[in-house]
């Protein structure tokens, strides 16, 4: 268990003061993993170092399981050799001297064990990886995807408390790290390893996490389940970091418990207002995801619809993604891999109360 | 690339066009393989055919094809030969740890820990660059010889003793030596310690390796090859150094190769056939090492696994130690290049030589200057310096571009050649590429011995393979894509050439450009091989000057040269940024 209590982190440049964390509290469950997510200095890689001991914060507290690692109003600070976590780091950071099981056998040193344990250990490790008919060959002879898998069991090898990743997959092609990432799932239930992963990609994140936490400006905009925070996003910016969505502007009309209704420019929308906070009058941002357009009229008190005329068709193998001009807005929506594709026909779009988010205007 | 196959080319015109480009390429190619054969093959054949010959380079029987293994037997038969072996390899072995020791430290400091002042350190210690080698040699005498020597002056003046210290011994020559060589030391291993990536210690940390450990097992295993480069590097540069056993050796009665090379063969009884042996021996030296340095330089290239992402390397908090380590760095950097400029300054400004006092200070005065001003015989060698470093620069930065175009972005065969060709010459100490120069212009009917352009030819070999470093590292970064974009768009490969790789490689001929301008400017041994009346450079002038004992002269004359030098460097890096060029640095 790895629990943040109100970390913050300042650096000091030139002339002002930058905060690259601030206020940070988050938990992670036994066996879990947790995936900080983010745009590019949102501080969710510098929150992983703190966890780590690389980064020394300027305020706020970390736990690991029972025992505090870093408490600065109590002045404490174990340093990262002594906290007992594994870490992958983006660049792998596989060691060009050693071999592919010297790397390994490396992380059970100072633990006085023989040399004939450590190896039998990291060969175990290796095999968890998939890497040990590769044990002895040089590290600089290395694929990206083997030093990944090296990187990975050097870091399960000595069973730490925990494992930490810092966007371990960004280094792989697309193909690859589709891969790495059902295998880094399957490990993680395998191993059940508590576990704090960095990424960019909002699809790893959906993909890898038990929970997403998504930052912004070195603070948490919304943290939940996958599934949730795809569908149920509480904020745009969620709605448009995770995923794709259409954003159709309105007013919010009226509220039926987390029911409403809103006024836009294509007639009244009915959807969900996750937050409950929106009051009658406000100006609110429709989130409606592309796959929650079905092509064709239809009605109902729980469906809305609009329509418009077809702009730009592209097949893209299982579906056609589509580009249809309404009211002068543009709307994306996913139509079937058969559709009319011939630019310019007038096209209905429905889509389910249920698949209509209500959010606050940013 | 191998353009006439693969480009596409549809109309026939536009085939016969890119058939003729190929043949001014290839044209192109083979006029460099040709110069580059003559300027660098035919010193070391030089070397090799004299050391086989009992008569002098310019004899009828010279150029006969009977050989003679004389002088192998008469260099190997005399305790002079081994006494020279032994003293060139003790003293370049005691230099090289000396100046690595050195330069170690205040490349650790500088780069890997958060000492106040690190940058200035570093600055301090790479304008050193400017200072001509024998003036620090003279300024080092001028502090440390037996009688006249400040310290030993002040010293006598305190306790009464009399030469505490003496400068003309080995460790002597040691320290001054070492002291030369520690900002090269500190330029090839901060390169290296910026290169190394952070997360492989971090890495090392995460598993639970205290400081030690990963010290031990990870930082310096992955510093070594390039710190054993670095000792094969100045190992070589201490085998080949002059200023030193030239100015220092004599009274210490250390002979050294590059010393008895010179005076065989500038000192009658001119004994060619020995310096030609002498030479072949530590030209061997120099090509052993030189290999095993490359090979260092592969290895140690291979450890960067990952490179392209930026990192700053991990810097160590030393707490209070970092004052420390910033007042014992800033103290070598004074040591270093401080002393030398204080002291020729001081010294430029007296009348007669003495150490610091009320009374030396008030007979200061710019008498010296006036002096040089109005003496031509002063002024010519600065000129020609001036103009050698300039021109040097200038053409061996064209040639190497042109080298580094074929090597890098042509198919074209025997590209290879170039590469080779433009890199021997990193193997010929400076004092045998002078006398080859001598010796086979003695032999052919072109009259350039006395001149200029003698020594501007030899400086263009010296310089060819530094060069083709800084060139080469940019070429190979310019993508091949930029070069077949436009071939596809059809425009002719010299025009692309001038419009397109050059304009690319700008930081890296800057950086050439400014290094051999330097370098050859501050040049001592080669020009002082080819020196006539004519043609001496400042730095040989400095040396005459020594020879008459004149210190305040030599002082004011360095002072000058090294303000022009100054000078030359601000004005060119000015015109630099003019023209939109960006520094790398």
């Amino acid at each position: 268990m790895i629990r943040v209590e109100g970390l913050r982190k300042t650096f000091q440049s030139k002339n002002e003061t930058v905060h690259a964390i601030r206020d940070v509290s988050f938990e992670v469950g036994s066996g879990e993993i947790v995936t900080l997510l983010g745009p590019s200095g949102c501080g969710k890689t510098t929150t992983l170092r703190c966890i780590a001991g690389l980064e020394k914060p300027t305020g706020g507290k970390i736990a690991i399981g029972d025992r505090h690692v870093v408490d600065v109003e109590a002045g404490a600070f174990i340093p990262p050799h002594r906290r007992d976590l594994g870490m992958v780091f983006q660049s792998y950071a596989i060691w060009p001297h050693m071999n592919v099981i010297e790397n390994v056998a490396y992380a059970l040193e100072g633990r006085g064990l023989s040399k004939a344990d450590m190896r039998q250990q990291a060969m175990k490790a290796l095999d968890t990886v998939q890497m040990a008919h590769l044990a002895d060959r040089p590290a600089p002879r290395l694929s990206g995807g083997q030093q990944q898998r090296v990187a990975i069991a050097r870091a399960l090898v000595g069973h730490p408390q925990a494992l930490l990743f810092d966007e371990p997959l960004s280094n792989l092609d697309a193909k690859l790290r589709n891969e790495m990432r059902k295998e880094l799932r399957r490990l993680q239930q395998q191993i059940g390893l508590t576990s704090v992963y960095v990424t960019h990609d909002q699809s790893e994140a959906l993909a890898i996490s038990d929970w997403v936490i998504l930052m912004k400006d070195g603070a948490i905009v919304e943290k939940g389940r996958p599934t949730d925070i795809y569908r149920r996003p509480r904020s745009v910016f969620t709605a448009q970091f995770i995923g794709t969505t259409n954003l159709i502007p309105g007013r919010l009309e009226s509220r039926d418990g987390s029911q409403v209704a809103v006024a836009t420019s294509h007639g009244r929308l009915v959807g969900v207002e996750p937050t409950g906070a929106l009051e009658v009058g406000a100006k609110v941002q429709v989130s409606v995801r592309p796959e929650a357009m079905h092509a064709g009229a239809a009605a109902g008190p729980n469906v809305n619809s609009l329509s418009g005329a077809l702009e730009l068709a592209v097949f893209a193998g299982s579906a056609v993604e589509a580009e249809v001009r309404a009211n002068g807005e543009k709307i994306l929506c996913l139509l079937d891999y058969d559709a009319d594709r011939t630019a310019g026909h007038d096209i209905s779009l429905h889509f389910s109360s249920d698949d209509t988010l209500v959010l606050a205007d940013a | 690339m191998a353009m006439s196959d693969t480009t596409p080319a549809p109309r026939a015109s536009a085939r016969a066009a890119s058939g003729f480009r190929l043949d001014w390429r290839t044209i192109v190619l083979v006029l460099l393989v040709l110069g580059l054969a003559y300027q660098v093959v035919i010193p070391f054949v030089m070397i090799i055919w004299t050391s086989l010959k009992t008569v002098r380079p310019g004899d009828p029987e010279f150029l006969s094809l009977t050989v003679t293994f004389a002088n192998y037997a008469r260099a190997f038969g005399s305790s002079g030969f081994w006494a020279a072996t032994w003293n060139t390899l003790s003293f370049a072995t005691a230099s090289t740890l000396a100046a690595f020791i050195v330069g170690a430290f205040i490349a650790w400091v500088v780069e890997r820990t958060d000492t106040p002042l690190a940058k200035l350190i570093g600055m301090i210690l790479i304008g050193r660059i400017i200072i001509p080698g024998i003036l620090i040699t003279i300024s080092w005498i001028l502090i440390a010889s037996p009688n006249i020597g400040i310290l030993n002056q002040f010293i006598n003046q305190m306790f009464g003793v009399r030469n505490f210290f003496n400068i003309y011994t080995f460790w002597g020559m040691v320290w001054v030596q070492s002291i030369e060589m520690v900002p090269l030391t500190y330029l090839l291993l901060s390169a290296s310690f910026q290169a190394m990536d952070p997360r492989l210690e971090e890495a090392s940390t995460m598993t639970g390796a205290g400081n030690w450990r990963t010290l031990r097992r990870i930082s310096l295993p992955l510093a070594l090859p390039a710190a054993l480069a670095a000792l094969m590097l100045l190992f070589v540069t201490s085998i080949e150094t002059f200023e030193v056993p030239l100015l220092m050796g004599g009274r210490a009665g250390i002979r050294v190769f590059s010393t008895e090379i010179f005076f065989n063969t500038s000192r009658t009884p001119i004994d060619w056939g020995l310096s030609a042996t002498y030479s072949v021996a530590m030209l061997s030296v120099c090509i052993a090492l030189l290999f095993v340095y490359f090979r260092l330089l592969r290895h140690g290239e291979r450890y960067q696994t990952v490179t392209g992402k930026d990192f700053r390397p991990r810097r160590i908090e030393l707490g209070r130690w970092k004052y420390l380590t910033s007042a014992l760095a800033l103290l070598i950097v004074f040591i270093i290049t401080g002393i030398p400029l204080l002291m020729m300054i001081y010294v430029s400004l007296l009348g007669f030589y003495q150490a610091p006092s009320w009374a030396a200070v008030q007979s200061m005065s710019l008498d010296n200057y006036r002096t040089l001003f109005s003496s031509a015989s002063a002024m010519m060698p600065m000129l020609n310096s001036t103009i050698l470093g300039i021109a040097t620069a200038t053409a061996v930065v064209l040639v190497v571009s042109l080298i580094a175009y074929f090597v890098h972005k042509t198919q074209i065969r025997g590209r290879k050649l170039l590469d080779y060709l433009a890199f021997a010459p990193i193997a010929i100490p400076s004092v045998i590429l002078g006398s080859t120069f001598l010796w086979f212009y003695l032999l052919v009917p072109v009259p350039v011995i006395g001149t200029l352009t003698i020594i501007g030819l030899a400086y263009l070999t010296k310089y060819l393979p530094f060069a083709l470093r800084f060139v080469s590292n940019s070429m190979m970064q310019i993508h091949p894509e930029l070069d077949e974009a436009a071939q596809v768009a059809g425009v002719p490969w010299w025009r692309n050439f001038f419009k397109v790789t050059l304009p690319l490689l700008k930081p890296g001929l800057l950086a050439a450009w400014f290094w051999v301008m330097v370098h050859a400017y501050r040049e001592l041994t080669v020009a002082l091989m080819l020196a006539r009346s004519e043609n001496r450079t400042a730095a040989v002038l400095i040396f005459d000057f020594w020879d008459r004992g004149s210190f305040m002269q030599i002082s004011a004359f360095g002072v000058l040269m090294f303000s022009l030098l100054l000078v030359l460097v601000l004005i060119s890096h000015w015109i630099g940024k003019r023209y939109g060029i960006q520094d790398q640095h």
